[in-house]
Formats: C-alpha cells, structure tokens, sequence
C-alpha cells in the first residue's frame, strides 16, 4: 500500500522528471550548449532591431551587455580559482568540532529514500 | 502606625529576629517561621515609610546627640528609602531561601547563623536611614562585625581564612580611611549631617576635594573598588543565601550607597563636576569595571565568577558618582536596584546548582540545564539583566550612564561601558547557554537519553532554593516596566533646590 | 480600529502561549495563526502614531505607523507566515518560542518610533534568533551562537550609546533621518552597519545562517538584515559614502559565494551581495532609489527565503547542504528542483521575476545620478549572480555530478511553503505595480522597457554561456569540502589568541599585586609583632582581633574627647 502511494507520487512528478532526461545524455547537452550559443547570437543581434535608451556612453557599444557578461564573468570564475588558493582551508581548521566539519544533527532531519 | 514609628519599627524588628533566633537554638520552625514573619513586617513597615514620605518634611528621628553636629540620627531620603525596600524585600526572598538551602545542604548552626543574618540586616537599616556620617560609620562597621561569623560558618581552615581577609581589608580600610575621611570632615565643616548639594563650601580646593574624596572612595572597602576589592571574592567561602543578600545585595550595596551619599550630600555633584576632583575617580572605576571582567573570564568556580562580576558592575555604580552627573547619580541610585535583583537571582542559582547536584565549577555544568531547567531560565533572566539587555532592568541603568557619559563627553568611558557589556555576555551567557545546548558532562545522564519523558528527566533542588530566585528573575522582568517609578522618586537627589547654591 | 494593539504584542503573547499548549497539532495550528491575526492590525489602522508611552520625561512612539513601516511589516507578515508553514513539522517547542519572539521584535523594530524603542526589539532580535542557532545542539553551533550574539549584542549596545550620545546632542530621541555632523549618528550608523553586515562587519552572517536548524536559517534569513536596511533607509537616505560601502558590498562576497561549498554559506554570501544593491539605493537617496531599495528588500526576503527553504529540504532529506556531496537530486526531488530554480529566477532577476522588476529601480536610479562606476559594478553583480547562486545551486544540488544520492521529495508542508513563496516571486514579476503601489513614494516605473528586457536577457545569457563554457572546459572550481578564510579568522584565530593573552596577563599582573600586597601586610604585622615582642600583651591578640580592639579604642577615644569637649 505505501509502495503503491510513493509510486503514485512520483508518477505525478515524472512529467518534470522525463522532461530533464537529456541532462543524462552527453550528445544532447552538447547540442543544448550549443544552442544557446546560438540563441546569445540572436539575442546580440537584436541590438540592431531597435533603438537603445541608455544612461551611459559605453552602453551603446555593439553588443555591450553581451560582452560584459561574458567576458566579466569568466574573468571571475578564473581570479576565484587563484583565490582559492590562498584561502581554502580543510573543515577543521578553526576547530575539531566545528559546523563546518560536524554532521547535522539528525533530530532536525528526517532522512527518507525515495523509491526509484 | 507613626511615621517616625515605623521608621524605628525597621530597625527594632530585625533586632527581634537576631533575639528570637538567639532564643531558639534547636526549635528549627519556630524561629525560621518567626523569623519569616518578621521579614514580612519589616517590609511591611518599609512600605510604611514609604507611604509617609515626602521630599519637603522628611522624617527625621535623633536617637543621641554627644555635641552640636555630632549624634546618632536617622532621617528618610530618597536613595535610602529604595536601598531600604530593595534589602528589605529582598530579605523575605532570601529567608525562605536560606532555609531550604540550610536544610537541603544539612549544615549546621542555623540558629547562628540566621541570627547573624537578623543583625545584619539591622545594621542595613541602619545604614539606609542614617542621617548623618558618624551614623552611617557606626552602621557600616556593625554590618562588618555581624557578617564576620556568617563568612566563616563553615568553620574550616578555608572559611577561617576568607574570613580573616573579608575583616582585616573592610575593618583595615574603613578605620584607616574612612573614619580619617570623616573626622577631617567633621574638623572642616563643622558637623557631619547629610546635606543635599554637600558640606563643603565651595571655595574648597581641587585637589584637596580630591584627595578627601580618595580617602572616602578607599575608606568604603564594601563598594569593592580595585583595588580593595579582594574581600569580596574570598568571602565567597560562606554559604550561598549569604553571598545572594550580603555580597550580591546588603553589604556591597551598603558600600555604592555610601559611595553615593557621599558624593550627592557630602560633597554635591555640583561640587565635584565644577572642579573635577572626581576625574581620577572615574578613570580607576572604568578600569576596576573592565579589570574586573577579564578576571571573571578566567574563573571557573561559579561564585568567584559571580564575585567578579559584582566587583565589575559595583564600579558602575562608583562611576556614576564619579561622572557627577544628574543622570549618573540617578543611574547610580537605580544601578543598586536592578543589579541586586539580576546578582541574587545568580547567585540563589548557584546555590540552588550546588544543593541539587553539589557542582561548583562552571565546567561541571554543561548540559546541566536540562535537569534543572527553572534554575538554569531564572539564571539566564538574571545573566541578561546584568548585562543589560531588555526587556530585564539592568539596561535601563546602562542607558542611564550612558547618558551621563554623553553629557560629560566621555567617549572612552562609554566604549568602556559598551566593552564591558560585551565582555560580561562573554562571562555570564555561556553558563546557561552550554546548560541547554551542550551534551552533559557526566555520563550515563538521564538527561540525555530522548526516550525518558521530560519530566522525569527533571533534577530540580528542594522548591524553598529553586521558588526564590524564580521570584527575583520576574522582579527583573518587573523592574524593567516600572522603572521609570525609582527613576523619578529618586530623581530630587539630583537637583539641588537653587537656594541651597546661592547661599554658599 | 484596531490601532491600540501592537502587532508585535500578538507574536509576545502566542510565544507566551504557545509552551502551555500540550498537543502538538493544536500548537502548530496556533503558531500559524499568529501571522494571520498580526496583519489585522496593519491592514486596518490608518498611518499616524500610536501607543506613546513616557519614560524618564520622554515620549515613546511604540507604534509609528507609516508608508515605509508597513512595507516591512507587511512583508514580515508574509516572511513569518511562509516559514512557519515550512516549520510546521518541528516539535522543538524552544524552537517555536524562538522563532514567534523574534519575528515578533523585528516586527516591532520596524514600527518603532524612537531610538530607545527600536534599541529594546534590536536586542530582541539578537537574544531570540541565537535559539534557532542553539536549537542545533552541536559544540559548533553553540560556538557559532556565541559568535553571532557577542556581534548582534554589540551592534545594540553601540546603538544604545549612540543614541544616548544623540540625545543629548539633539535633545530629541525620534528615529527620523540623522545629520552626520553629529557624534551620536555615527554611533547609530556603525550599529545599523553591523547588522545590515557592510564589508568587514559581516561575517556574523555567513558565519551563522549555515549554522541554524533546517527551519531556523529560512527564518533567519528574513529579519535581521532587512530591519538594518529599513533602519538605514529611515535615517541615512541620501548619503553618499553608503554608495560606495555597497558596491564594495555588492561586489566582494560574490567571489567568496562562488568557491564557498556549503550550499547554505553560498546564499549568505549571495544575500549579502542583495544587501550591497540596496545600500547602494539607500545612498543615492532619490525617491526612485529608495522606493527600489524598498521593493528589492521585499521581494528578496520572498526569493531569499525560497532558496533556503529548497536547499532547506535537499539538507532535510540528505543530511547535507555541501556541494561537493550533493547532485542529481532532479530525480527524486523534482518539485523541490523547480521551487528552487524559481527562486533562482528571481534572484538572477530574469524577465518575468520578483527580482526583475526591483533590482533595476536601483541600478537606474544610480544610472539617473551618474555613479558610472556603481552603476558598472552593480551590472557585474547582476551578471555574476548566476554563478553563485542562479546556475550554481541548482546545478549542484540538482544536476551536476550525480551523488547517487536518492532522497523522497520534501514533506508536504515544506511544499506547500515552497510553492505559496515561489507563486509570490511569479506573481510580483508579472503584476509590479501591485508591489510599486505600497512603496514610500509616487514614482512611475516601468520595468519591462524594450531596451530593459532584452539587455537583461543578454547580460544573463552570456553569463550563463560562460558558466557553461567553463564547465565544459573544466575550469569551474569544482566544490570540495572547505572552509574558505573570511574576516572571521580575525575573531575565530587572532582575537582569541590576543584574549587569552590578555586574561593571562592580566590574571598574572593581578596575582603579582595581589601577592605584593598581602607580603605588605604580611611585613606589617610581622614588624608589629617584632616591636611588641613576644612577651608584650598586644601580641597574644590575634591580628583580626586588635583590629577590632582599635576600632573600640578609637571610638572611645572620640567619645571622651567629645565629652571632655562639653562646656
């Protein structure tokens, strides 16, 4: 009877889940990557279709929201891994029994296994 | 009943009680029950006095006069009326607590000891309503004398030698010091009668304010001013109702009173700002205040912690004498209030801590909380409020002397206030804190298995030690909404009436 | 009509109320009423001022009632409401007693009036949230506990002494706007700044909320900070330097949120960068800007709450909230998946989203002004959002590598809290002006310009192509269990070094004068007993006892001069 209400349960999710199945597939995360490659490119495009109000200069620079998101945040994602260097420690650094390094609690969990 | 009646009345009926007991050695209900009568009354005949009293004729009772200027009177002012109800009040608390706490602990010489304590108290009405130095002295020195037994009850080599300290610095400094401070003031103004905006006139030099003032300051060991305070911590041999009244509330108290009549009617805070005699003053209260804090943080025995921070929050009383100040006198007068309040409830837990589980240390403690959790609640009501954190008294206090610190812009002496606020949540909320949320340190605990019902699991002491300090938590509490109440009937001490300025 | 009952008296009472009730169900169903009940008052008084009380000879405003003090009240409301629900299922009474006091004191802190009011539910907020943080019972939440309310306590005495430095500067305790010529108003400012965490004042933040209860975090993440923004927008609108203090806060934890493992220490750090907008809006201090201040502290107490309450579940379900454990949870977590990339949505202010529509009032009002620079660097924090919390919780948590990790959906009332905050976040970025219409100020603004929308949906899609670019490239930092070194290692390793110094040497100073003084004493007595010798009668006394042997002398002494002295 229980088995039968879990299965129920995540039959009325499976929608959601069949429908992110791709995640799965390497082929079709390439082509999901590169399609939004190919949207960005429209999206840039777009610029030309229309007329700008800015507040700034620099603003009408062709493809400027583009390119500063892009270019910007890879330069963070690079300059955190040279951070990182510097300031990562191991979770037991401050104290042996620290939150970082201690487990939560198991009263305030209510660990379950779902049926798949 | 007559004002003056019952202005008497509060000292006989303490006498009574130190008879009755003296009289009833082994009748153990008798005399704690007539006893307990008698504190009822006395509280009863405070609120008498209060009912009669009124700033323009105040009551006022000469019992001997030796020459013009020298006697022994009583008379009410405001600051000596709330000393008197809070010791008063705070007696019927502390009476019933100590007789749960003699029984649950079974020592010995009870009628001793709640004869001592009888006296004491008398010698504390004494002092509340003295009306003049010589009469606060005598008072001062009988409150000295009758505690002596009551810090040695023990009678181990430990108690004997707290003792030994607690009389030779409070004996040694009061009659260096202090009996010098009042015979020169007798020799300068001529008579030794509390006066509002002070004795002196005003031509009196700076530095010789200063250094009379130094000779009070010194002189009133109780008030616990570095560094005269060691009698305080080593008092803490004695048993615990008389650390909760005595070192938390009558005889400390009795010292910051003094501290303060002295500085409000011996020299007037008009006095003592216009030529900053009392600067040095403030800068060593700031220093005793924070000193004192560090010092409780390496404690690890609960009640010399709680001595620590006494000797801590008794300089801010000592400051806001010093800052002379409307408003630091005011804090002051309403320090003694709320502190006696958060400092018996501690210290009725410490004692309630140690007749349940006869724990002493603050490391022993953990998970503690759990088993007494009314102890440990009242604890932390009492902790906050000394910190001074609302909604509990304590902060009304600290605003209190903030503002006087604002208005003499002393911006260092309120980063020592708020310093000092943080270092006593540093000492005071790790106690009840690791109470509740750490695991027990002893093993095998009751307390830590889920399956026992939480009832079970509690481990409270006998109801006469653990009702009592719940009763002071809520006056804590209640304190915090009536506040406004103390500040203004105490409020006249700190304007002198503009007559009384011109004349000199 | 119902303007003689404070809303926060509602919650006092229920906390009061709520231990006494024995049966489990009855108490949820109480607790959850209390939001219910509170919002009456606030829906039906008119604005003005009321319960005035006196105290000390001045005027309290306990109930100041105006545009601005309802916003945050309503969203409180909403905010104490929403995670009440999710914390239907705790049993933890203290919990519950906890999380009504201290909704409660924000509650009353953004209707206070004056400066001793808003001191009293100040520490109220401080005392009452640490529960949520002890209720974990761990030595590392006890520690953190301490952390947290050594700082939060801090942040109110300074603003206790600010306020009585204030007070008497001014004469007046009012809680208006503050003039920076003033000592007092720097005090109050440093204090606001200390909860509102400004940069190398925060690190109580990120240091606590991953450290609560499952429940406690969510409820911890809508109160605290958004009372210093009210409170800075109430008295410091319009100053400049605030400009910079948030951008800088805008732009650095989102270094820190990108490495950062633990899912929930990632959105402090992504909270604390929101926070940087608002200052930021605070301290340009036109009507636009303040109105987006406004608009932004409400709709990321909606989202905010909504991403701790998903990562809240995945750590219910998993016992677990780090990156490095966590993956693949889509699978058997879906809704709380699409719950979770909602909130997302909202913080990463897509089209469509609560944070679209109040965010860019920020970044056009700093536009308007001409901070060139702000501006650029709030158009950064916008873009990078994605990766600290907009791609990368979902994508760690949900997809990434997969854990194996197979945890049942989260319980039915963490679903419902979800979803009743999630249609929130929807709501507010399709229908705006519901939400523009309660703010301060009359300002038409129109999010969803031509130009507005499609520039949005370029900055984030690039960033998001970055993301993925990365990741494919393998040059995302890949989450590893970690403690990354923040401003806390002053407190955590310095400051407790230095301490434990200074208590010992001071301890040691102190016994040294103390033994100074007793060999003193010491030295006297023996010099006493050497000069009365051992034979003379004083020496038979013991030394506490000739003390009170002089004591009678001395008085005598004065008796018979006094009687001598009689004509």
């Amino acid at each position: 009877m229980a088995k039968k209400k879990n299965n129920k349960a995540v039959g009325s999710n499976s929608i959601i889940v069949r429908s992110m199945s791709w995640v799965e597939d390497r082929k079709k995360v390439d082509k999901f990557f590169w399609g939004m490659l190919a949207v960005g490119v429209v999206l840039t495009l777009l610029d030309l279709f229309y007329t700008k109000k800015v507040y700034f200069q620099a603003e009408n620079f062709f493809g400027f929201y583009s390119l500063y998101g892009f270019v910007l945040c890879a330069a963070l994602v690079l300059a955190v891994k040279a951070m990182r260097v510097i300031l990562m420690r191991s979770e037991a650094y401050y104290a042996a029994q620290d939150v970082a390094s201690e487990d939560h609690p198991e009263f305030d969990l209510d660990r379950k296994q779902a049926d798949v | 009943m007559e004002p003056i009646t019952a202005l008497l009345a509060t000292m006989v009926l303490p006498l009574l009680a130190f008879v009755l007991c003296l009289l009833t050695p082994n009748r153990h209900n008798i005399r704690d029950g007539g006893t307990f009568i008698i504190a009822v009354l006395l509280f009863g005949c405070v609120l008498n006095v209060l009912y009669h009293f009124n700033n323009e004729t105040p009551v006022a009772y000469e019992a001997v006069t030796f020459q013009a200027g020298l006697s022994i009177a009583f008379s009410v002012e405001p600051l000596g009326m709330v000393f008197a109800l809070v010791a008063s009040s705070l007696w019927i608390a502390t009476h019933v607590y100590g007789i749960g706490y003699m029984r649950g602990n079974k020592e010995q010489k009870h009628a001793r000891f709640f004869a001592c304590f009888a006296f004491a108290i008398f010698a504390t009405m004494g002092i509340a309503f003295s009306a003049n130095l010589l009469t606060l002295f005598l008072f001062y020195e009988l409150l000295t004398i009758s505690t002596y037994p009551l810090v040695a009850h023990k009678e181990n080599d430990a108690a004997k030698k707290g003792a030994r300290t607690y009389l030779g610095i409070l004996m040694g400094t009061s009659i260096a010091f202090l009996l010098t401070a009042v015979v020169w003031t007798y020799a300068i103004a001529g008579n030794l009668d509390f006066k509002l905006g002070g004795l002196f006139e005003p031509t009196l030099s700076p530095m010789f304010t200063a250094v009379l003032l130094a000779f009070f300051a010194f002189g009133i060991g109780k008030a616990a001013l570095m560094p005269f305070h060691r009698w305080l911590p080593a008092a803490m041999v004695a048993p615990t109702p008389v650390s909760a009244l005595l070192h938390a509330v009558a005889v400390v108290k009795a010292g910051v009173f003094s501290m303060l009549k002295v500085g409000v009617y011996v020299f007037g805070i008009d006095n003592l700002s216009s030529t900053g005699a009392s600067d040095w003053l403030m800068w060593l209260a700031a220093f005793s205040i924070l000193a004192a804090s560090f010092v409780a943080m390496a404690q690890d025995n609960l009640k010399r912690r709680l001595a620590y921070s006494t000797v801590g929050q008794l300089s801010y009383i000592t400051l806001g004498v010093a800052l002379a100040t409307s408003m630091g006198v005011i804090g002051g007068g309403l320090h003694i209030v709320t502190h006696a309040f958060g400092k018996i409830t501690l210290f009725m837990c410490a004692g309630a801590i140690y007749v349940a589980t006869h724990k002493t240390n603050i490391s022993e403690m953990r998970g503690l909380g759990r088993a007494m959790p009314f102890t440990f609640i009242a604890f932390g009501i009492g902790s906050l409020s000394i910190i001074g954190l609302p909604p509990f008294a304590g902060s009304w206090s600290k605003w209190m002397l903030l503002v006087a610190a604002a208005d003499t812009q002393q911006i260092i002496i309120i980063g020592v206030l708020l310093l000092s606020s943080i270092l006593n949540v540093a000492y005071l909320v790790p106690i009840f804190a690791r109470g509740f949320f750490s695991p027990a340190s002893g093993t095998g605990s009751k307390a830590l298995n889920a399956n026992v019902p939480w009832r079970e699991k509690i481990a409270e002491a006998p109801l006469l030690v653990v009702v009592p300090p719940c009763i002071t938590a809520l006056g804590c509490i209640v304190l915090f909404f009536y506040a406004d109440v103390i500040v203004e009937f105490i409020a006249p001490i700190a304007t002198v009436p503009s007559v009384e300025t011109t004349n000199g | 009509m119902f303007e003689w009952l404070h809303p926060a008296l509602i919650y006092l009472a229920a906390a009061l109320l709520v231990p006494l009730v024995p049966n489990r169900k009855a108490r949820a169903f109480l607790i959850l009423l209390v939001p219910i009940v509170g919002i009456i008052p606030l829906l039906t008084t008119p604005f003005g001022d009321y319960l005035q009380l006196s105290l000390f000879g001045e005027t309290l405003t306990t109930f100041r009632f105006d545009k601005l003090s309802f916003v945050f009240s309503l969203v409180f409301s909403l905010a104490a409401f929403l995670s009440l629900i999710y914390a239907w299922h705790v049993r933890d009474t203290m919990q519950q007693v906890a999380a009504l006091l201290y909704s409660g004191s924000a509650m009353g802190a953004v209707l206070a009036g004056d400066l001793i009011t808003l001191f009293v539910w100040w520490e109220g907020t401080a005392i009452a949230s640490v529960f949520l943080i002890w209720a974990r019972r761990t030595e590392g939440s006890y520690q953190t506990g301490m952390r947290y309310l050594i700082i939060q306590i801090t942040s109110g005495v300074v603003l206790l002494a600010g306020a009585a430095i204030h007070y008497r500067e001014t004469g007046s305790l009012a809680f208006e706007a503050f003039s920076l010529e003033n000592v007092g108003a720097w005090f109050i400012l440093l204090s606001f700044g200390i909860k509102c965490a400004f940069p190398l004042l925060h690190n109580w933040l990120q240091d606590s909320y991953p450290s609560a209860t499952v429940t406690g975090t969510v409820i911890l993440s809508a109160f605290t900070t958004k009372i210093a923004i009210y409170s800075l927008a109430r008295g410091y609108a319009g100053t400049d330097f605030l400009i910079v203090i948030g951008a800088t806060m805008a732009l650095f934890p989102i270094f820190f949120a990108v490495i950062e493992n633990d899912l929930r220490r990632v959105l402090a750090y992504s909270m604390n960068s929101q926070l940087g907008f608002m200052v930021v809006g605070i301290g340009v201090g036109t009507d636009l800007a303040i109105n987006g201040t406004v608009a932004h502290a409400f709709s990321s107490v909606l989202y905010k709450a909504l991403l701790f309450m998903s990562v809240g579940a995945v750590l219910f379900r998993t016992g677990t909230a780090k990156g490095s454990e966590l993956g693949g949870l889509y699978k058997t977590m879906p809704l709380t998946m699409v719950f979770c990339v909602i909130g997302a949505a909202s913080i990463s202010a897509f089209p469509l989203f609560s944070g679209f529509v109040s965010k860019s009032m920020i970044l056009s009002a700093a536009a308007q002004e001409g901070h060139f620079v702000t501006w650029a660097i709030l158009l950064f924090a916008s873009a990078a959002v994605l990766h600290h919390s907009g791609i990368k919780i979902p994508y760690f948590a949900f997809y990434g590598r997969d854990s194996g990790k197979r945890p049942a959906e989260a319980p039915r009332n963490m679903l419902l809290a979800m979803g009743l905050t999630a249609f929130l976040c929807i709501a507010i970025g399709v229908w705006p002006n519901a939400l523009y219409s309660v703010l301060p100020f009359d300002v038409s603004y129109n999010p969803y310009s031509t130009t507005h929308v499609i520039t949005q949906i370029q900055l984030l899609f690039f960033s998001a192509i970055a993301f993925a670019a990365l990741i494919r490239m393998g040059l995302f930092p890949r989450q590893v269990r970690s403690v990354i070194l923040d401003t806390d290692w002053i407190y955590r390793k310095l400051l407790p070094a230095i301490i434990s110094f200074v208590v010992l040497f001071v301890s040691a100073v102190w016994s040294e004068i103390v033994r100074g003084f007793n060999n003193t004493i010491t030295a006297v007595q023996n010099t006493l007993a050497n000069f009365y010798g051992p034979e003379g009668r004083v020496a038979r006394v013991q030394p506490t006892g000739y003390m009170v042997l002089w004591l009678a002398i001395l008085l005598g002494a004065a008796l018979i001069v006094n009687l001598v002295g009689l004509p």
